[in-house]
C-alpha cells in the first residue's frame, strides 16, 4: 500500500520557541523575511482569571486534494510518487495562482528564485531518505509527530488513533495531511 | 499584534493592480472587437469608424495588458513555459491558449480593416462626405478581404471567450468564497464569468464609441450601452445580496460605491438615457465614465476576494 506521509501537531505540548522556524530556515535556505513554516501566538483570548493562549505551527498543509495542483497552468505544483505536494522550481513561472488558491496562505514567492515556494517536509534532503523533517527532528517539546498515516504501527498512527486529529478549514475538502491535537488546550 | 515573534504576518495579496488591469484591458480588448465585428457582419449601414476603432484597439488593449501580466510573474523570463506544459484543470492554462489565439486574430483582424479602406477606395470617387458611404456599400471582397467577415467570426467567439475567461480565471479559485461565489446560488455556475462578460462588453463598447467620436449615428448602440449598464447594475444587486457585508467594508467601500457604482454606472446610466432622449452627444463623459467603471470594478473584485477571507 502506498505510503500517506501525515505530520500532528500536539498543540498543548508546543511551548513557542520557534526552533522549527529556525531549523526549517538552516535545512532548506529559505531568503531573509519569507517562511516557509512559523508558529505564530494564538491568543491570549478570554478574560481574567480565565486566559489562554497557545501556539499554532503553520505551514503547508500537505492536501490531498490540494488546490494549488489543481489551478497551477504548468503543472509545477504536484504530488510525488508518496503524494506530498511539491513545486517544480523549473516548470513555475511565478504567475501566483497557486497563492491566491491555497486558503492555508502557506506558498509565497521566493526572493531568490522568483519561483512559488512552500514547505517540502524537507522531501529532497531528509524524508526520502527515511529522516524525519527538520522541523520535527528539532522540536524541544515532542510536539511534533510524522510518519506513515497508513501503517498501523508508526508513531503518528498511534497518536491519532488515541486523539481527536483536526485539519484547518476542513469545509474546503481539502483533505489536509497535518493533524492539529488540541487536547488540553481549548 | 506583535507580542511574540513569529506573530502571523499580515494577509499579503498574490495578485495587485497590475492583474486588475489585466483583466480589464481584456476586457476591454474582447468588447470592442466583439463591436467591430458583429457590426461588421451584422451591421446594415456599417459605420466605419466605428468599425475601425473596435477592430485598432483590441491588439494594443491585449498586448499592453499581456505584458503587464508577463511583468507581475515571478519569473518573467520563463513566461513561454505556459504553452509548453499544459494543465488541463488549470484555467489559466486553457486560458492562456485563447488570449493567445485572439491576439494573433485581433492583430489578423486590425490589419484587415486597415486594409480595407484601400481596396474599398478602388473605382470610388471619393468626396469629404462620400467617405462614410463608401465604406457602407458593399464592394466584392477579393483577396484577402475574402477573409475578413470569417476572421470576424472566429475572433468573435475567441472574444468572448477572452471576456469570460477573465471571470472564470478568478471563480475557478474554490477557496475563495468571494471570487467562486456562485449565479443566485446555482451550484456549478459561477457568476464573475457573467459580470466580467457584461463589463467586458459595456467597456469595450464605450471605448469604441470614444475612438468613433465624430461618427454620425450612434443611437443604436448609445442604446445597447443603456442595456448593458442596467444588466450590470442587476448583476451588481445580485453579486451584493449573495456574499457577505464584510467585501463591501474598509477601504473597498469608498471604490464600490463611488468608482463601481456611482461613476461606472449610475451617472452614465442617467446620462446616457439623458442623451439619448435629447438627442444630445455626450459620448466622451458617458464612455469614459463606463470605462473608468470596468477598471473600478476589477480592482475592487481583485482586491475583495483576496483582502477578506
Amino acid at each position: 500500500m502506498a505510503k500517506h506521509y501525515a505530520m500532528a501537531v500536539v498543540v498543548a505540548k508546543c511551548i513557542g520557541c520557534q526552533a522549527c522556524t529556525v531549523a526549517c530556515k538552516f535545512q532548506n535556505n529559505v531568503p531573509e523575511g519569507q517562511y516557509r513554516t512559523k508558529t505564530p501566538v494564538v491568543g491570549p483570548k478570554g478574560t481574567f482569571p480565565n486566559v489562554s493562549m497557545y501556539f499554532e505551527k503553520q505551514a503547508c498543509q500537505m492536501c490531498q486534494n490540494a488546490p494549488c495542483v489543481e489551478v497551477c497552468p504548468t503543472k509545477a505544483s504536484h504530488y510525488n510518487e508518496a503524494g506530498v505536494v511539491l513545486v517544480d522550481v523549473d516548470k513555475c513561472v511565478g504567475c501566483k495562482y497557486c497563492l491566491t488558491a491555497c486558503p492555508y496562505d502557506a506558498r509565497f514567492i521566493n526572493k531568490d528564485t522568483g519561483a512559488a515556494d512552500k514547505c517540502t517536509f524537507c522531501w529532497e534532503a531528509r524524508v526520502s531518505k527515511g529522516q524525519v523533517p527538520a522541523c520535527v527532528s528539532t522540536c524541544v517539546g515532542g510536539a511534533l509527530v510524522f510518519g506513515d498515516e497508513k501503517d498501523s504501527n508508526s508513531e503518528i498512527a498511534k497518536l491519532l488513533s488515541k486523539n481527536k486529529g483536526e485539519v484547518r478549514k476542513e469545509e474546503f475538502g481539502t483533505r489536509p495531511s497535518i493533524y492539529y491535537i488540541f487536547e488540553g488546550v481549548k | 499584534m506583535d507580542i511574540t515573534w513569529g506573530a502571523s504576518a499580515s494577509h499579503e495579496i498574490a495578485w495587485g493592480g497590475m492583474i486588475a488591469v489585466y483583466l480589464f484591458l481584456a476586457g476591454i480588448a474582447a468588447g470592442a472587437f466583439l463591436t467591430a465585428a458583429l457590426t461588421d457582419l451584422f451591421g446594415k449601414n456599417r459605420p466605419a469608424k466605428l468599425i475601425r476603432a473596435g477592430a485598432y484597439i483590441p491588439p494594443i488593449a491585449i498586448v499592453v495588458g499581456l505584458l503587464l501580466l508577463v511583468f507581475d510573474l515571478g519569473r518573467p523570463l520563463s513566461f513561454w513555459k505556459l504553452i509548453f506544459n499544459v494543465n488541463f484543470s488549470s484555467v489559466m492554462s486553457l486560458g492562456t491558449f485563447i488570449i493567445s489565439i485572439f491576439t494573433a486574430v485581433a492583430l489578423v483582424y486590425a490589419y484587415l480593416i486597415w486594409a480595407w479602406p484601400v481596396a474599398q477606395a478602388r473605382g470610388i470617387q471619393i468626396t469629404v462626405a462620400g467617405v462614410e458611404a463608401a465604406a457602407a456599400r458593399e464592394v466584392p471582397a477579393s483577396g484577402l478581404q475574402a477573409l475578413r467577415k470569417p476572421v470576424a467570426v472566429v475572433g468573435s467567439l475567441l472574444a468572448f471567450g477572452t471576456a469570460t475567461y477573465t471571470g472564470f480565471l478568478l471563480s475557478a479559485v474554490s477557496t475563495n468564497t468571494f471570487w467562486s461565489v456562485p449565479f443566485l446560488g446555482i451550484s456549478g455556475v459561477p457568476f464573475l464569468p457573467f459580470l466580467f462578460l457584461v463589463s467586458a462588453i459595456s467597456t469595450g463598447l464605450a471605448a469604441t464609441l470614444i475612438g468613433a467620436i465624430d461618427c454620425s449615428d450612434l443611437t443604436l448602440y448609445k442604446k445597447v450601452d443603456i442595456v448593458l449598464l442596467a444588466i450590470e447594475i442587476l448583476l451588481l444587486i445580485i453579486l451584493y445580496t449573495s456574499v457577505s457585508s464584510a467585501f463591501f467594508q474598509g477601504g473597498l467601500a469608498n471604490l464600490f460605491w463611488i468608482g463601481v457604482v456611482v461613476i461606472g454606472l449610475l451617472l452614465p446610466l442617467i446620462l446616457a438615457i439623458y442623451g439619448v432622449s435629447k438627442h444630445k452627444n455626450l459620448v466622451v463623459p458617458v464612455c469614459g465614465m463606463v470605462v473608468v467603471g470596468g477598471l473600478a470594478l476589477r480592482y475592487f473584485v481583485v482586491y475583495a476576494g483576496q483582502m477578506v477571507r
